[in-house]
């Protein structure tokens, strides 16, 4: 598509306008910033199972929820620091990915994106539950220690974008290891068709359950930045349903199954909702009005997503220079 | 005990009765056409919202706008057929599950935008009424609507086994190129399985108005119990799908009786779960995929 060293220069262009974005907006531009980021990071980590390996999770607000709960439990009953909680959580999270896959890999299609659900599901209804456990239905607000960096509190909110910005980097670098190695193509072998994969001899288990390890514990580091970004957790925030749909719907909006696309599919929607709310105000629904239909349209008209519409727009631009280059000896 | 126990066991049987319109709906949909509907609470709401407004606009009760709410969900289940399903058929499992996912989304949010969280009830004659049989209550609105979900479960049996269509939707389930080559129209056929299904899911809408609240997401507590029920009752079985429709209606009960008010949930999705860990082609019917 392109060559490698135009791929690098626009990589450090991105990545210089990405370091100086927080230092030229407003307090209200980093927040809607640090979702986007937020979500195209929970994005590509979906996407590792759901795009590839075409496993298509409807449940990921159970690792969300778990690395939440592993560093809030830690920092405010051990005094952890949050920074050691979230590789807690996201171990929480791929421990817990380990029985969850055992069950779920047993379906196929639908029927795994149903169970999935009921996983994330129950998690919830176990923290409602039991609230001698985790603070039950209420929640707890974290401590407020004013600009503490060691435990991941910060005054301004730069330090959580950057921070963001380095867990979105982190999971495109493992996505494009992995992409890179043979566990992509192993990946990309079981999301075409199971049953051949394993016919040339793929062990379509095993690579679902390893794959599925990684985007639960990215997942689940999510889980506890967000936390500690909004001070507070309670279980209908952590195990969120709309945690697991936003996944999927950046996904496949931006483009399923490819390096950028959950980035691609975050902007987009984010922007728009933005841009909606401060047009509408808050009003309920809006915003999940504006994904589905934006949804339905990709999966009708452009199943490549966003990705596909814009590689296909510059493919064009250049057959068009090319063809114009060609037309004078074929004429003449 | 004995007697909450009873108790506990009818109150499940009664809304087992309408958790079945649910599941046969999506069992329906998944054996003949092949895509699984998530968007088949939605239009359990848009059932009670339509018995809703004729009730509170018109004063027609919720069991006579049965007769509105089941043809025109029918017509919509047509229309969901031909011009957004068909699209997606045979194009693998992402369009296929997030078209009607996003359906679903779509339909929750716009209800919402449109007539806002509340809880709309509609008080009817017979809605605190109640029969007592010894020492077991038994509401008569709940009563009505097992009786009522009942006969419609056996008349859509009597219409796949005993009618031309009918016959010709289980071919199309069983063998759709085979179908199409004995001269069945097979996009005709899933059209009408899948405004059956969508009929059977209003009328469980208009069935439960007397005695449950509607909201926008209402759906969603009807369409998880629905999957339960049809992974339990094998996929694409119907017969399946009702008898593990009333045994998750059981469950559920139990589960509130016993357990607490906030764990039949919890005890349906463990079952769910279990079963996915013990027998996960379903408890009936073998090894159909």
């Amino acid at each position: 598509m392109m060559r490698p060293r135009a791929s690098v220069l626009w990589l450090g262009v991105l990545v210089a306008v990405a370091a100086v974005l927080p230092l030229v907006s407003g307090a209200f531009a980093i927040d809607i910033f640090i979702r986007v980021l937020l979500f195209a990071f929970i994005g590509v980590a979906w996407n590792l199972m759901g795009g590839y390996a075409k496993q298509l999770s409807l449940g990921h607000a159970a690792y969300f929820g778990l690395g939440a709960y592993t560093s809030t439990l830690l920092e405010i009953n051990h005094g952890v620091s949050p920074w050691i909680g979230m590789f807690a959580g996201g171990l929480v999270a791929a421990l817990a990915s380990l029985p969850i896959g055992a069950l779920c890999f047993r379906l196929r299609g639908p029927y795994f994106a149903i169970a999935t659900i009921a996983t994330a599901q129950v998690l919830m209804l176990l923290f409602l539950k039991f609230r001698d456990f985790a603070w039950g239905a209420e929640g707890t607000t974290l401590p407020n220690l004013g600009d503490a960096p060691l435990m991941m509190q910060f005054d301004g909110k730069a330090p959580y974008y950057y921070i963001a910005l380095a867990l979105l980097a982190s999971g495109l670098g493992i996505t494009r290891l992995i992409e890179r190695s043979w566990m992509g193509y192993y990946l990309v072998a079981v999301g075409e068709d199971e049953d051949a994969a394993e016919a040339v001899g793929v062990n379509a288990t095993r690579i679902k359950r390893h794959v599925y390890l990684i985007s639960a514990f990215l997942t689940g580091l999510a889980g506890t930045f967000y936390v500690q970004y909004i001070y507070f957790i309670d279980p209908n925030t952590a195990f969120s349903f709309n945690v697991s749909v936003e996944a999927a719907l950046v996904s496949i909006v931006g483009g399923i199954g490819t390096l950028w696309g959950p980035v691609l599919g975050t902007v987009l929607l984010e922007a728009t909702s933005a841009m909606l709310q401060s047009w509408l105000g808050s009003l309920g629904g809006v915003q999940l009005t504006l994904y589905s239909l934006i949804l339905i349209a990709v999966i009708l008209w452009r199943p490549a997503g966003l990705l596909g519409v814009l590689t296909e727009a510059w493919d064009r631009i250049v057959h068009a220079r090319a063809a114009r280059v060609r037309e004078v000896p074929l004429d003449g | 005990m004995l007697a909450t126990l009873a108790q506990a066991v009818v109150n499940g049987l009664l809304i087992g009765g309408v958790y079945a319109l649910v599941s046969i709906g999506v069992t329906l949909i998944f054996g003949v056409v092949k895509v699984v509907n998530f968007a088949q609470g939605e239009f359990v709401m848009l059932g009670m919202y339509i018995s809703f407004f004729l009730a509170t606009r018109a004063g027609i009760d919720p069991l006579v706008s049965l007769l509105v709410s089941m043809p025109v969900l029918f017509v919509v289940g047509v229309l969901l057929q031909h011009f957004l399903i068909r699209r997606v058929l045979g194009l693998g499992d992402m369009p296929q599950i997030f078209l009607t996912f996003a359906l679903s989304l779509l339909l929750m949010n716009v209800m919402l935008l449109l007539f806002t969280a509340d809880y709309r009830t509609v008080h009817t004659s017979y809605t605190d009424a109640a029969i007592d049989i010894g020492p077991i209550y038994v509401s008569v609105a709940k009563l009505i609507a097992f009786v009522v979900a009942m006969l419609l479960s056996g008349a859509l049996w009597v219409f796949l086994h005993a009618t031309d269509l009918g016959k010709a939707m289980r071919a199309a389930a069983q063998k759709p190129e085979v179908a199409m080559l004995m001269g069945i129209n097979t996009n005709r056929v899933f059209c009408v399985a899948v405004g059956v299904s969508l009929a059977l899911a209003g009328a469980a809408g208009s069935l439960l108005m007397p005695f449950y609240p509607a909201y926008p997401m209402v759906g969603q507590v009807f369409v998880l119990m629905a999957f339960v029920a049809v992974v339990l009752g094998t996929l694409g079985n119907v017969t399946g799908a009702l008898v593990a429709s009333l045994m998750m209606g059981v469950a559920e009960s139990l589960g509130i009786q016993f357990i607490g008010a906030d764990s039949g949930a919890i005890v349906v999705f463990s079952m769910l779960l279990l079963t996915l860990a013990v027998r996960p082609n379903g408890l009936f019917g073998g090894w159909a995929r």
